[in-house]
């Protein structure tokens, strides 16, 4: 299996670099009372700002945290970037928008006083001219507080508002002049949404604007869905910012996705299509390096080697231990043994019965007869010892003590054969003690006996079959030297007949959990059989209940047991796994075993890859493709995301929404919706220059499977062209600064703080670069 | 080549010395920065919570529908006092789109299908879970996850 990826395919996640610092505030002097206009682009990502005299505006991300810091307990509050730098202010983000909607007002209010205060104006009211940006179509209810915000907490003198997408048209209109009277299609990529806007006559016409749910964040959420999908066990969690980063870097729109969807279906072409991240990831333990599997492989062995050494070293310490122990008893035992003998010995040739007791007694004996028992004892004892010692030391442990041949003594029982009557009550009972010790003698001589001959006859059977194996094994080999592919062919064909059986098995157990399947019928009719045959010996019995002679005879055949394989579903787990086997199955699979082991010996074509075990549990290419399976200690693999489909199947959410869940028309056919509204004319000038502007729309491949979606819409003769923003993130705050500073009407198009007075923050002034509803 | 550690930038809090260092957060934190330009008499309605995109959407809705009320109403006045003039050419202006009729309809063209799992084509469905797949190997493995458990995702 070709687990191994190419190294150059594999990306790193980035690490987390230190946030850009801000510049600092700037000065103030050159507006200071010069009313220069104050241009903020409102975006849901980014909020760009800054006077309509700077070519470029300042930016930041627009969250903005209130946080106080544990540890020294100082109050903070951050906006755009420097948000990641404290890890716990991060959760307690607020943006003040959600998606399209602006919501938040603290939220919005902190921004603007950041953007404020980073333009360093320090007078008591905002005395510049604003022109801010809403979306298509902002629902009043939003305007109505940016309006109160700006009016009356910051005092601004005029305040306008306008469609990005419209004033990034302006600021890339190729027209020379200075009216604005060109036509187009802005298609406006936003975060939250997609906005397909006619411009004519440098007029938007709002009206017919249309606005799709599927922006940037719509994407990043569909591609985080997906990989979680993929990967289910993915050992980290992959946060929304990653998958923001992976959408941006690796996915595109392709030209035609059904084709390729169907090139895809060749696994060495998904692979070439997949990207690789790597995660990053702990070292598997065994390994002290964390680098390539091979390394961690070879130690993994030296480790098991040294356990291995560790464990058979304290065996053998255990031993010595014990050898230790077993001599110093025996040690001691002798020196019982050599104490009491010498004390026989000295005592018993020249002193008295009497003394002898004494001294018995004193020595903790009661009676010279258990003197005499213990010394035998001990003499026994000692010898057994010494003997275990020599076998020790002479190496070889000795088998079992059945086989050794200790030559027992024949034990003398000679009371046993006196009879009764003459003896005395204290000899019958020493008869009745030795009557016992014979039987059982005799006993464990008759067993010992009969063990040796089975023993004998075992060893005899065992090599009648061992002999009969080499016939067979020699007759085996001997067709299989004559003809190898017939010999093959037939161990083929009872392989097969096995697998079947197997998989028929399966089957059948498969079917069992069906409700409905033929197999379970069949069971219930075999139930109910049994059942009303107990009922028909009833009724022919001759009463009602079973006390009638009707006699139940199920069981007496053993033929009738059968019927519990039938309907037993002992075997059929609820998972539909096979993790229990029955015995029938256990006889399959060990001929199936014995069968392949020997194919796979002499059979140069079958390969591991034929045996049952690889068959089921392979996987198909394509999906191996899809989603590489990687061994158990790969720590690295385990870590690694593969993304082939999604990178195309995310972007493709742009033309068919329905992708995704959205149940919304995709670009191809809003455009196509929009230009039907128009006449002929007009949808000619609209279609010569269809306008792709922010940031989403650096998505690569967008322009050409626009003009592909485009074109059989349309008549042939119609020219179609589809141009991109020079710039497209900032492109709106460009446009907004050019309309500021060189456009007379300008003046004209902001609600005076008197306008705002009379008519609320509901209302706007109509311009051709606003929205229309609320418009005056 | 093995990937470092990530290291996030520590934000040194020198606690002991007596000149308080500031971290970088607080280095970037405007909080206690003048604003002059804030109306100290703007008295800003604390109790009024922000609204959730429900309800800006219903009163949208409301809205919406309160005007075109009222506009049809307008029209029938002005129909009854036109009925005299010859020529009748209304100035038939532009329906005022608001946010939610601006938003693009559902898609009328015949959907294809896609696998839920890969991606693919998807002829069929698999009648237990509804999931679209690609082939058998798929269906396998969706079998597989059911039998573990695994909720899948509803589309």
């Amino acid at each position: 299996m070709d687990d191994v990826q190419p190294e150059n395919l594999i990306t790193f996640l980035p690490f987390s670099t230190t946030p850009n610092i801000p510049p600092p505030p700037e000065d103030y002097t050159p507006h200071r009372l010069q009313h220069t206009p104050l241009i903020i682009d409102n975006g849901s990502t980014n909020l760009r700002w800054g006077f309509a005299t700077s070519s470029e505006p300042r930016y930041g991300s627009n969250i903005v945290t209130k946080y106080r810091e544990r540890k020294t307990n100082y109050p903070l509050m951050l906006f755009g970037d420097a948000v990641e730098v404290e890890s716990g202010a991060k959760t307690q983000a607020k943006t003040p928008w959600e998606g399209d909607v602006l919501l938040n007002f603290d939220a919005l209010e902190n921004a603007l006083d950041y953007t404020l205060v980073q333009l360093g104006i320090d007078t008591p009211t905002v005395e510049h001219p604003v022109l801010m940006t809403e979306r298509l179509c902002s629902p009043v209810h939003s305007r109505a507080l940016t309006s109160e915000l700006m009016f009356e907490l910051y005092s601004v003198p005029s305040l306008a508002y306008c469609v990005d997408g419209i004033m990034s048209f302006y600021q890339n209109d190729q027209s020379t002049g200075n009216s604005f009277t060109s036509d187009g299609l802005v298609v406006s990529f936003n975060t939250a949404s997609t906005s397909v806007i006619p411009i004519l006559n440098g007029k938007g016409i709002i009206s017919h604007a249309k606005r799709i749910p599927w922006g940037a964040s719509q994407a990043t959420d569909y591609l985080l869905k997906l990989v979680q999908m993929k990967y289910p066990n993915f050992p980290t969690r992959v946060s929304v910012a990653q998958a923001n980063w992976m959408f941006r870097e690796f996915c595109s729109v392709s030209p035609d996705y059904l084709s390729l969807l169907r090139s895809f279906e060749d696994p060495s072409v998904l692979r070439s299509h997949q990207k690789i991240i790597q995660f990053p990831f702990l070292p598997t333990p065994n390994s002290s390096n964390g680098g390539a599997t091979g390394n961690g492989d070879e130690k993994t062995e030296e480790e098991l080697a040294r356990v291995t050494e560790r464990r058979r070293e304290q065996g053998r310490k255990l031993q010595e231990i014990a050898a230790r122990n077993r001599m110093e008893k025996l040690q001691q035992k002798e020196s019982d043994l050599t104490y009491l003998l010498s004390l026989r010995d000295n005592y018993s040739p020249s002193v008295s019965k009497r003394e002898w007791d004494r001294k018995l007694k004193e020595e903790g004996f009661d009676d010279e007869e258990i003197f005499e028992e213990t010394l035998k004892k001990l003499e026994v004892d000692v010898k057994k010892a010494r003997k275990k010692e020599r076998e020790k030391e002479g190496g070889s442990a000795v088998g079992d003590g059945d086989d050794v041949d200790e030559p027992m003594e024949e034990p003398s029982f000679p009371l046993v054969d006196i009879p009764d009557a003459d003896l005395d009550p204290s000899s019958l009972l020493e008869k009745r003690k030795q009557k016992l010790l014979k039987a059982g003698y005799e006993a464990r001589f008759r067993a010992r006996k009969e063990r040796e001959l089975k023993a004998i006859k075992d060893r005899e059977e065992k090599a009648e079959r061992e002999k009969q194996k080499e016939i067979e094994e020699k007759l085996d080999s001997e067709a299989r030297e004559v003809d190898l592919k017939g010999w093959a062919k037939k161990l083929r064909g009872e392989q097969e007949t096995l697998m079947v059986r197997i998989k028929d098995r399966a089957k059948r157990r498969a079917a069992m959990n069906d409700r409905k399947s033929a197999a379970k019928q069949e069971r219930m009719k075999n139930i109910a059989n049994l059942a009303a045959g107990d009922e028909k010996g009833v009724s022919r019995g001759t009463g009602k209940g079973r006390k009638g002679n009707a006699e139940d005879m199920f069981g007496a055949d053993d033929a009738d047991w059968a019927i519990y394989r039938k309907i037993s579903l002992v075997f059929v787990s609820y998972q539909n796994t096979t993790t229990t086997v029955s015995s029938d199955e256990e006889e399959d699979l060990a001929q199936l075993q014995q069968v392949e082991q020997r194919l796979l010996a002499y059979d140069p074509t079958f390969t591991t890859q034929h045996t049952h075990a690889s068959i089921v549990s392979q996987r198909s290419a394509l999906l191996n493709a899809f989603r590489p399976a990687y061994e158990e200690g790969d720590a690295a693999g385990h870590n690694r995301i593969h993304l082939t489909t999604e990178r195309c199947r995310v972007c493709e959410a742009w033309f068919t929404p329905a992708i995704a869940g959205v149940d919304s028309a995709g670009l191809g056919e809003v455009i196509q919706n929009i230009l039907s509204r128009f006449n002929e004319e007009e949808k000619a000038r609209l279609i010569k220059n269809v306008f792709l502007t922010g940031s989403p729309s650096q998505i690569p491949g967008i322009a050409p499977r626009l003009y592909s979606t485009l074109r059989p819409l349309l008549p042939p003769e119609m020219p179609i062209k589809i141009r991109q923003a020079g710039d497209p993130a900032l492109d709106a705050w460009k446009g907004m600064a050019r309309f500021a500073t060189m456009d007379e009407q300008f003046g004209k198009v902001g609600m005076s703080k008197a306008e705002y007075e009379e008519m609320g923050g509901e209302r706007l002034k109509r311009w051709w670069g606003s929205n229309w509803n609320g418009g005056f | 080549m093995p990937p470092k550690n990530l290291k996030r930038k520590v934000t040194a809090t020198d606690g002991t010395a007596t000149p308080h260092v500031p971290s970088l957060a607080e280095q970037l934190s405007y909080l206690y920065l003048p604003r002059p330009f804030k109306n100290p008499e703007y008295a800003k309605n604390l109790n009024r919570r922000a609204k959730n995109l429900k309800n800006v959407m219903g009163q949208e809705r409301e809205r919406e529908r309160a005007d075109r009320e009222k506009r049809r109403l307008e029209k029938m006045e002005k129909d009854a006092q036109d009925a005299m003039d010859v020529d009748g050419n209304e100035v038939v202006e532009d329906e005022v789109p608001s946010y939610l009729s601006i938003e693009a309809p559902p898609s009328v063209l015949p959907q294809k299908h896609y696998c839920d799992i890969t991606g693919l084509e998807a002829p069929y469905t698999d009648p237990v879970t509804g999931l679209r797949y690609h082939d058998k190997d798929v269906y396998a493995l969706i079998k597989e996850m059911a039998t573990r458990g695994v909720n899948s995702i509803v589309k």
